[in-house]
């Protein structure tokens, strides 16, 4: 499943319907409220070796909206994030079992080449990681070896375009030639939102992309997140509760439970629109983390 | 979960103490009432004058409450049952605040129906409204205390003889005839008992908060029978 094979284009099927498990479906939306499901998973449980990291997550994450992951530390929010582009895949012992549905195609599927799915689902990470290169090139340069083919022209637009989407090129326009790393932490992060986004994702998928940020900068972050979601999906993994509660419109709350032998394994609690889960969550669970009562 | 560890006490215990300090504000509400009451059907304007005295420590307390909501929402943006728990406080703050102007407006009225022609079937009618108003309060506090949905419930239906009593004062008052200064009296004591009325439903409110604290939904009490009654047009 984790094997890196090349192979046809992925396409994008109308998704399939699929049983929806207890979890998604107790929410107080009903089906047709919500937007079409761009990513789905089934009973996904992710393995480092003989460790299950996270057990039978099942969830959609709707398109045009912001999905947030929150949870204790341990309780594989991050693998579950990591585990939607096959990013784990990279980690020589991890093993991802169960499905996740793109578009209603299962990107574990035999044959499904990973590199393309981390392609068209995007990444941010926590700390800003822009490539030792000018600003101009951190965006062209990403497109480029993602097979971008047009013209000088063209990639000079993609790059302006990239850029105004991730609100910073009135800060950059003037010194498009100079280092990514002559930028704030905070623009820095908005450069590889911009690098994310020229990759022309509809999913894009950040990890704590704020934790290594100002407030201001943060702010700025999350006015973007709001904007993005006009044209994109965004799932984002936060240790910030307010921030999940100011962005998201869904959130999805993990908790670590032990099992017979003392393994913390990561479960699914709660799903739910985010004002109803951080003013009247479903599962004691969750009231305990959220406010503050909890071991 | 089944052992859970508080690691926000320190906003836990600011929010207790919070709590308390606008439950304080219960009994000297409940009271008022008792005393407005007895000052306005006994011509007490000696009693008048203590209820509205009593206000000024109401109105501080209003204001001591507002402040530290303010700061403790400022600084720990509290979420779930606490931040429902927060959202009641600031409201029942207003609510008790109000109860108290009530009063005040009772014993006003007190002072200046001093003196006045008066009829005693008013005057017991007001008492039966003050007597059902304070249990009402008094419930309405123990449920909220005992986290007990189904005593605030109760509340409607200890409303909807308040409801009735109010709506029957107005007969009461056109009854009174033409003496002009009976009727000033009589119009006046109207306006005590709508006073009265206000306290009841602000006592139903404090229920249905207490319930939304609870349950963690929002809904309105609703009895049969009561929407339209001649008490709303009044």
């Amino acid at each position: 499943m984790t094997n890196e094979t090349t192979t046809e284009e992925t396409t994008n099927p109308v998704a399939e319907e699929t049983e929806t498990p207890a979890v998604v479906r107790e929410s107080s939306e009903t089906a047709d409220s919500r937007p079409k499901n761009l990513i789905e998973t089934r009973n996904m449980n992710v393995y480092y070796g003989d460790f299950r990291a996270v057990a039978d997550v099942s969830l959609d994450f709707a398109s045009n909206e912001i999905s947030a992951l929150i949870g204790p530390s341990g309780c594989g929010k991050s693998t579950v994030l990591r585990s939607l582009n096959r990013m784990n895949d990279l980690v020589p012992s991890a093993r991802t079992e169960g499905e996740v549905f793109y578009h209603g195609e299962n990107i574990y599927a035999e044959g499904v080449d990973p590199v393309r799915v981390r392609r068209t689902i995007g990444m941010v990470f926590q700390k800003p990681n822009p490539f030792p290169k000018s600003i101009f090139d951190n965006i062209a340069w990403g497109a480029k070896i993602n097979g971008f083919k047009g013209s000088k022209s063209d990639l000079q637009d993609l790059v302006q375009e990239a850029l105004e989407a991730a609100a910073l090129w009135d800060e950059v326009k003037d010194k498009l030639a100079e280092s990514g790393y002559s930028l704030s932490g905070g623009q820095q992060q908005r450069l590889c939102i911009a690098r994310a986004i020229a990759t022309k994702p509809d999913v894009i998928l950040m990890d704590e992309p704020c934790s290594a940020l100002d407030p201001i900068a943060t702010l700025r972050i999350e006015e973007l997140m709001l904007d993005l979601k006009e044209s994109y999906s965004i799932i984002i993994v936060t240790h910030n509760m307010q921030q999940a509660a100011r962005v998201s419109d869904r959130t999805a709350f993990f908790n670590v439970k032990l099992n017979d032998s003392g393994m913390r394994t990561g479960r699914l609690v709660e799903y739910s629109p985010t004002d109803q889960l951080f003013t009247s969550p479903r599962e004691k669970d969750t009231e305990d983390y959220i406010t503050g009562r909890f071991g | 979960m089944t052992d859970t560890q508080d690691t926000n006490v320190h906003f836990h215990t600011e929010l207790e103490e919070l709590e308390r300090k606008v439950l304080s504000m219960v009994d000297r509400a409940e009271q008022m009432v008792e005393m407005a009451v007895e000052a306005v059907t006994r011509d007490d304007v000696g009693l008048a004058e203590r209820v509205i005295a009593l206000d000024s420590d109401i109105d501080q307390t209003y204001l001591e409450v507002h402040q530290e909501w303010t700061s403790l929402m400022a600084r720990h943006q509290p979420l779930g049952s606490d931040l429902r728990r927060m959202t009641i406080l600031i409201q029942l703050n207003v609510t008790f605040e109000r109860m108290g102007d009530q009063c005040v407006n009772i014993a006003k009225i007190a002072r200046f129906n001093s003196g006045l022609p008066r009829v005693e079937r008013i005057c017991e009618q007001i008492r039966e409204m003050g007597d059902l108003v304070r249990p009402m309060i008094r419930t309405a506090i123990e449920a909220y205390v005992r986290g007990d949905v189904d005593e605030a419930r109760l509340l409607p239906a200890m409303d909807h003889p308040v409801d009735r009593l109010n709506a029957n004062m107005y007969k009461e008052t056109v009854a009174v005839g033409g003496n002009p200064e009976l009727l000033e009296w009589a119009t006046k004591m109207l306006m005590v008992s709508r006073a009265l009325e206000r306290v009841g439903d602000q006592a139903v409110d404090f229920a249905e908060q207490t319930a939304y604290l609870i349950t963690g939904e929002r809904a309105e009490f609703v009895e049969d029978g009561m929407a339209g009654s001649t008490d709303d047009i009044i």
